[in-house]
């Protein structure tokens, strides 16, 4: 037996490896075969019940546990020794009462497949508008990203500017000074200080004989356009 | 003096005479107190006392498990991450691979003409589930694959592609299915439960995190639209490379076409049966609204 057993599975391999058609071939005669296939059936264990004595407990009795005084004990009795046992077969199935409170229970614990698609559908659904918002701002971000950077790159290329300007004004004021007193003057000395104000006067006034200029000329142009 | 006599007047007698029980007179019950050992006494003096030589063991000064003398201690330097956080409740499943299943199969141990479900594998002791230790069943994996070669049909609760594949190469049907664990005693232990006389319950569904998986045709899900596990086996034979055998004209068709109730935990015993193993007998209900409540 063992050994066609053996022949069996080896034909059944060589199938599998030459090829689909010859393993086509092979499976219906291993099918045929089938009968000859030696199984170990299953071997239980004997039940042990002294079924010609049972020991059925006396319910009357104060000395009876308890515990075998209960409905579950009188079910396994019934599963021991059947009807010898004397117990009413009507009694191994739930009561309405425990049936009804059965019912309740699984109603509020295991919802139908119905109610478990929906709340997952929900929840997937849930589950992909935040991903969507999540992606939405981002995009949104990233979309004035260039323009918050062209910002950034010209505010620090102006303060650079900005900064080297008054590094040259200061020492233009400076060497203005060195030239007017006849040395190195100290910039927060009152005269420096001084000399800074009287030149910032001189630029004012500057600034506004031009900006008079400016007035009469343009004063001075409309009537010649129109002459 | 016959007539002073009355009964039990000389033990009121005593009792009303013998000194009262109060907190001067409690005392242990002879002999429920042993005598402390006394250590270092008589010829034994000016030795160790059994207490070893030197340190913290002699003078009983140990610090607490884990300290290493002042030096941060290795169970503080791990920091530690969620990576296996609820480990102790996750659902297992005990593998099963191929070759072991072609290696039950070739010695017998398992019958290969009737459809294998977990009774039968722990029956052959292939797999070993214990539901306390949050076992939900087997997987199975494809490891052998390549010399697997029975038609069967299986039930299992995981299973791998390539083992579907492999299984199906050889014209067999893979299910896999739920079982709660209640259900799952029950059908790894059938006999224990038969002997508690109780009717077969209903096998309850699965969990909301576990419902996608059993409804996905490509896991061969029991909740799955049997149409599309058609369409499946079709796309996983294009797949892996081959043709998938016709199950309708075979033989064993009836045998590979067996398929479980959804509520059903054995094949052939509906739920609210109650199976009586010593009278060989199956009891059925009659009241309606148990039979109503067991076929919902």
């Amino acid at each position: 037996m063992a050994a066609s057993m053996l022949v069996q599975r080896a034909a059944a391999l060589c199938g599998t490896f030459k090829g689909i058609s010859l393993s086509k071939a092979v499976l219906p005669v291993a099918c045929h075969h089938g009968v000859m296939l030696q199984t170990r059936c299953y071997n239980p264990k004997p039940l042990k019940l002294n079924l010609r004595d049972p020991y059925i407990p006396d319910k009357e009795n104060e000395k009876t546990p308890e515990w075998q005084k209960t409905a579950r004990y009188d079910r396994k009795l019934f599963g021991r020794y059947g009807s010898a046992s004397g117990i009413e077969p009507a009694s191994l199935w739930p009561s309405e009462k425990e049936l009804q409170e059965k019912i309740e229970e699984e109603k509020e614990w295991n919802p139908p497949l119905e109610v478990m698609l929906k709340n997952i559908e929900a929840k997937e659904k849930e589950e992909a508008e935040r991903r969507r918002a999540k992606e939405r701002l981002i995009a949104a971000n990233m979309s004035k990203m260039p323009k918050m950077i062209e910002d950034w790159r010209r505010e620090k290329r102006e303060t650079k500017q900005k900064l080297k300007e008054e590094k040259a004004r200061k020492a233009k004021l400076l060497a203005e000074a060195r030239e007017r007193f006849g040395y190195n003057v100290d910039p927060r000395s009152p005269k420096f200080l001084e000399m800074v104000a009287e030149i910032e006067k001189e630029e004012k006034k500057k600034r506004k004989l031009l900006k008079r200029r400016l007035k009469e000329e343009q004063g001075a142009a409309p009537p010649a356009g129109q002459s | 003096m016959s007539l002073t006599k009355k009964p039990g007047a000389k033990a009121l007698d005593v009792l009303q005479n013998l000194p009262r029980i109060s907190l001067a007179n409690l005392r242990p019950e002879p002999g429920s107190k042993k005598a402390d050992k006394r250590r270092g006494r008589g010829q034994h003096g000016g030795n160790r006392s059994g207490r070893g030589h030197k340190g913290e063991r002699q003078r009983g000064n140990i610090p607490r498990l884990g300290f290493e003398g002042g030096q941060t201690p290795f169970y503080l330097v791990v920091p530690k991450y969620g990576f296996n956080e609820g480990h102790s409740r996750r659902p297992q499943y005990q593998p099963l691979t191929l070759k072991r299943l072609q290696y039950l199969i070739d010695l017998g141990r398992v019958d290969p003409t009737q459809p294998i479900d977990l009774t039968q594998l722990v029956n052959a002791r292939g797999v070993t589930i214990q539901p306390l230790k949050r076992d939900y069943g087997v997987q199975l994996v494809d490891e052998g694959s390549e010399i697997f070669a029975a038609k069967i049909n299986i039930e299992v609760q995981r299973a791998s592609e390539g083992a579907i594949a492999a299984i199906e190469r050889n014209g067999g049907v893979i299910t896999t299915s739920f079982y709660d664990p209640i259900s799952l005693g029950i059908l790894i232990k059938p006999v224990p439960f038969f002997m508690r006389g109780q009717p077969i319950p209903r096998r309850m569904l699965p969990g909301e995190d576990m419902v996608p998986y059993y409804m996905s045709a490509e896991n061969r899900g029991y909740l799955a639209d049997p149409e599309e596990i058609q369409q499946a086996r079709r796309a996983l034979a294009q797949k892996y490379g081959y043709v998938l055998p016709d199950i309708s004209k075979d033989e064993l068709c009836h045998m590979l076409a067996m398929r479980k109730d959804v509520r059903q935990i054995f094949f052939g015993l509906s739920p609210g049966w109650v199976v009586n193993m010593p009278e060989k007998k199956i009891l059925k209900p009659t009241d309606e609204k148990l039979l109503k409540y067991y076929s919902s």
